[in-house]
């Protein structure tokens, strides 16, 4: 994923001031190093003075699309100066699923499954697991420098404000999820970088249950063996199954409050008087006139290459039963191997054989996904057993 | 006398030859209409009509006082100050989606803040700034502002510069130009460094409106207005002090506005100020009559209007902007020309940053001194007019290309220099504002 890195051109202007002229480089640290001259260097302990500048904004996105608002995500992270300026960004997806930096998407969901219900595949930056999103759920980024980068600190924020606008109890777990009655309202990941870092954790609202859990369903046929990051399901509920009031633009409001009051360095109440000083909600239009260089992002987030491409090693195969003619039953597995999204081949295993029998296909070379995996059953399972037997046999 | 070295007289005498059927046209209509001989009239010595004091500028002082601490009206009563300032901010609920950046047209959109703050000599003077969440203004019907346009603004920018600080170019000169407008219109002053705080603390709140690109804005326009309910045309004793942004992309509908150069219309019947008025303050009122001019111009398919005056058709001011001739004087010297600041000119900012700039480059002669018509005809004819272009916080620099004067249209080869003036201005200042250059006229805010 692709930035121009800015040129540095320096020459003798009109007043013989020294001119430095740059492409608008999208990368944080590159401007931060070219105009510190003007600006103090960051200490790295922050003292409660420091925290007093610190000014704190409530991005909220106008957009639904999950691939912009990874994007927007992303161009914030990178182009952000966050020294004394902290920003929660809330935003709401159309139905999509959402995996990890280093998953398998087909470890997580049916992937063909989705695509035909319209549901959109994401792959995010952060690593950590599955998710589903809907219009009921409502997700919160909080951005920091990286020395201020606090889980615990973002989590108690909105556990706070919760209970303050709501009266309803939520824990903090050891896993860093929010728990409402010992169930996951919430699932967090983040990204450390240089200079900057993002937390960013879901909240359930009122997600259709039934959608979730056919979206995050595969055939558990289909064994899958690869180094990815599994995610670890655990049983949710919605903020609004304890409380019906509870609605999305109302939590925003109330999550954001709950950031704007609270000082940057401590868990508590700074009541309206801090609110004053901050700079407060801003809708924002992730477009590229708005901020140059998001489609360039937004297109890497919607590629091939990124969803499907970055999928780790893994291993994928079936049992598949064998009916001979004389009602003598047997199996045989059939496994095929994926690196990079792509089918790099296909093998035979007859019960009780240790031989391996490599399997020519048109298919070796494609992209794999659950109906293609299907389509290879389904020819091998015509095959009677007999034939299968002789090839083995008898040799290729 | 040189121009880059080489002697003058090959340069005439060519010059001569070439426009010599030029000047033998001219002669042949000077002597058909009187107005027009009277028009052509160059005069020797540079006379104008003294009505003010007439101040040489020097480099760095302005037209009205900025470093010296202002002096109030001894009866004003109290300030407001930046630490009594109160915030409310806008909740999500209330704040407006924001459009397509193409959609940024000057003036059509705001932004989710605004600041206020009450005079009431009755009460004491100045009462407690505050920043809210846009909303209308209530007023009475007899508001002193509604019938006899007792009001006054400024007009300046805040720019997100390359590396994302938010810069306010030379605040403190609209300071000091609008506590001058205020005396004159009889409205409250107030301390131009406060002031200039809680714009900067309101730009700050709203700076999310600027896209992120090289060539957006937020232009800051604040606004005094008179606002006591009473009739008679005498000094306001209320009177509302706010501010209101709008982000800005380009200037003219559409493109940057510079690719192509602008068309005048220079009609002398018209006249935008006279000596004694308020032609070099920015009060509304001086701005109402012009619509109608700028209606006309447009429908005879120009772009703008060269204000002229007195019956020597002086250069004046071009739309709402100062006007720039560079031309070739009788010495054969490149020399930058703008009229002085006698009393009909706007004082404008980027007038006097070009003027600065001009002078510390040292490239060209640089005078504030009277134009007219016909000097700027007889020029043109000659081929030593080689940019007219307008200044001002709105585009910054606009080069001019045409102006119909007198039933004639005269060309100004100002977009075909490639080595132009007004593009060394323009970009200069433009790096200058969005922090490029490091430079004490960009003043961050944070």
């Amino acid at each position: 994923m692709i930035m121009n890195i800015g040129a540095v051109r320096q020459s003798r202007g009109l007043l013989g001031y020294i001119f430095t002229t740059s492409m608008r480089s999208t990368n944080a640290m590159q401007s931060n190093k070219k105009f510190s001259t003007t600006t103090s260097t960051s200490t790295t302990s922050s003292t409660s003075k420091d925290n007093e500048l610190i000014k704190k904004s409530v991005f909220i996105s106008q957009s639904y699309d999950i691939f912009t608002n990874l994007a927007i995500e992303d161009w914030i992270y990178r182009n952000y100066d966050l020294k004394n300026h902290h920003i929660l960004m809330l935003w709401v997806n159309n139905p999509c699923v959402v995996i990890g930096r280093h998953q398998n998407p087909f470890s997580e969901a049916n992937v063909f499954g989705l695509k035909s219900a319209g549901i959109e595949l994401a792959r995010r930056n952060s690593g950590g697991g599955t998710v589903y999103h809907d219009r009921n759920n409502l997700n919160c980024t909080f951005f920091t420098p990286r020395d201020r980068y606090d889980r615990k600190y973002n989590l108690n924020l909105i556990s706070r404000a919760i209970y303050r606008e709501y009266g309803i109890d939520t824990e903090i777990s050891e896993r860093d999820d929010i728990l409402l009655h010992g169930k996951k309202v919430s699932g967090t990941a983040a990204k450390l970088g240089h200079p900057n870092a993002y937390h960013h954790c879901t909240l359930l609202v009122d997600c259709n249950k039934n959608n979730l859990k056919s979206a995050l369903t595969r055939n558990e046929k289909e064994e899958i063996i690869s180094k990815a990051t599994a995610s670890v399901r655990s049983p949710i509920k919605n903020l609004a199954d304890v409380n019906k009031n509870v609605n999305v633009q109302q939590l925003l409001t109330a999550i954001g409050y709950e950031f704007l009051r609270t000082p940057a360095d401590k868990l508590c109440d700074g009541g309206r008087e801090l609110v004053m000083q901050q700079r407060g909600f801003q809708l924002i239009n992730p477009t590229e006139k708005w901020f140059p260089g998001l489609n360039e992002l937004r297109e890497n987030l919607n590629s091939w290459e990124w969803k499907y491409g970055k999928t780790p090693k893994f291993t994928v195969s079936t049992t598949i039963e064998l009916k001979t003619n004389d009602e003598c039953h047997n199996s045989m597995k059939v496994c095929v191997d994926v690196e990079k999204g792509i089918i790099q081949k296909i093998d035979l295993i007859l019960k009780g054989s240790s031989e391996v029998m490599p399997i020519v296909s048109s298919l070796i070379g494609q992209p794999y996904d659950e109906n293609n995996f299907e389509k290879i059953v389904n020819a091998l399972k015509s095959v009677s057993t007999e034939n299968v037997k002789s090839v083995y046999e008898n040799g290729l | 006398m040189s121009i880059h070295g080489k002697t003058m007289l090959p340069y005439i005498v060519r010059k001569v030859f070439e426009i010599q059927h030029k000047l033998y046209q001219q002669q042949i209509r000077a002597c058909s209409t009187g107005r027009l001989q009277e028009a052509l009239k160059i005069e020797e010595e540079q006379e104008f009509p003294k009505i003010n004091e007439i101040k040489q500028p020097e480099e760095s002082s302005f037209y009205y006082p900025v470093d010296k601490k202002f002096k109030h009206d001894p009866d004003i009563g109290e300030q407001f100050s930046y630490s009594q300032l109160r915030v409310r901010l806008a909740g999500p609920h209330q704040l407006q989606p924001k459009p397509e950046a193409d959609d940024l047209q000057f003036g059509k959109l705001f932004t989710d803040h605004m600041f206020k703050v009450a005079y009431h000599k009755r009460l004491g003077g100045w009462q407690v700034p505050e920043i809210m969440p846009l909303e209308n203004l209530v007023l009475h019907p007899a508001a002193k502002v509604l019938h006899y346009a007792v009001e006054l603004f400024e007009g300046m920018k805040a720019f997100r510069g390359v590396d994302g600080r938010i810069r306010l170019f030379r605040p403190e000169m609209n300071m000091a130009r609008m506590n001058a407008s205020a005396q004159r219109s009889g409205l409250p002053t107030f301390e131009p460094e406060e002031f200039v705080k809680c714009i900067s603390r309101l730009v700050s709140i709203d700076q999310e409106w600027v896209p992120h690109t090289e060539s957006a804005s937020l232009y800051i326009r604040p606004t005094l207005i008179g606002i006591e309910p009473t009739l008679g045309v005498a000094s306001s004793e209320s009177a509302l002090l706010y501010t209101i942004l709008s982000p800005v992309g380009g200037y003219f509908a559409g493109n940057s506005g510079t690719s192509t150069g602008v068309s005048l219309l220079a009609d002398p019947q018209y006249t935008r100020s006279w000596p004694g008025g308020v032609g070099d303050r920015k009060m509304g009122s001086n701005y109402a009559p012009t619509i109608h001019v700028q209606k006309e111009a447009s429908k005879q398919g120009f772009q703008q209007v060269l204000w002229l005056y007195g019956d020597d058709h002086q250069l004046t001011e071009v739309g709402t902007m100062n006007i720039f001739v560079l031309l070739i004087n009788d010495r054969g010297e490149r020399e930058l020309v703008t009229p002085p600041l006698n009393g009909l000119i706007l004082p404008g900012i980027v007038r006097h940053s070009i003027l600065n700039l001009a002078r510390e480059w040292n490239q060209v002669k640089v005078t504030e001194r009277k134009i007219t018509m016909a000097e700027v005809k007889k020029l043109v004819y000659e081929n030593r007019v080689l940019e007219m272009f307008g200044a001002g916080t709105a585009c910054v620099v606009s080069p001019i290309e045409r102006i119909f004067y007198m039933n004639e249209n005269l060309l100004i080869p100002t977009m075909e220099n490639s080595d132009a003036v007004w593009r060394t201005m323009r970009n200069t200042l433009l790096d200058i504002q969005y922090g490029r250059v490091k430079h004490p006229w960009a003043i961050e805010i944070d």
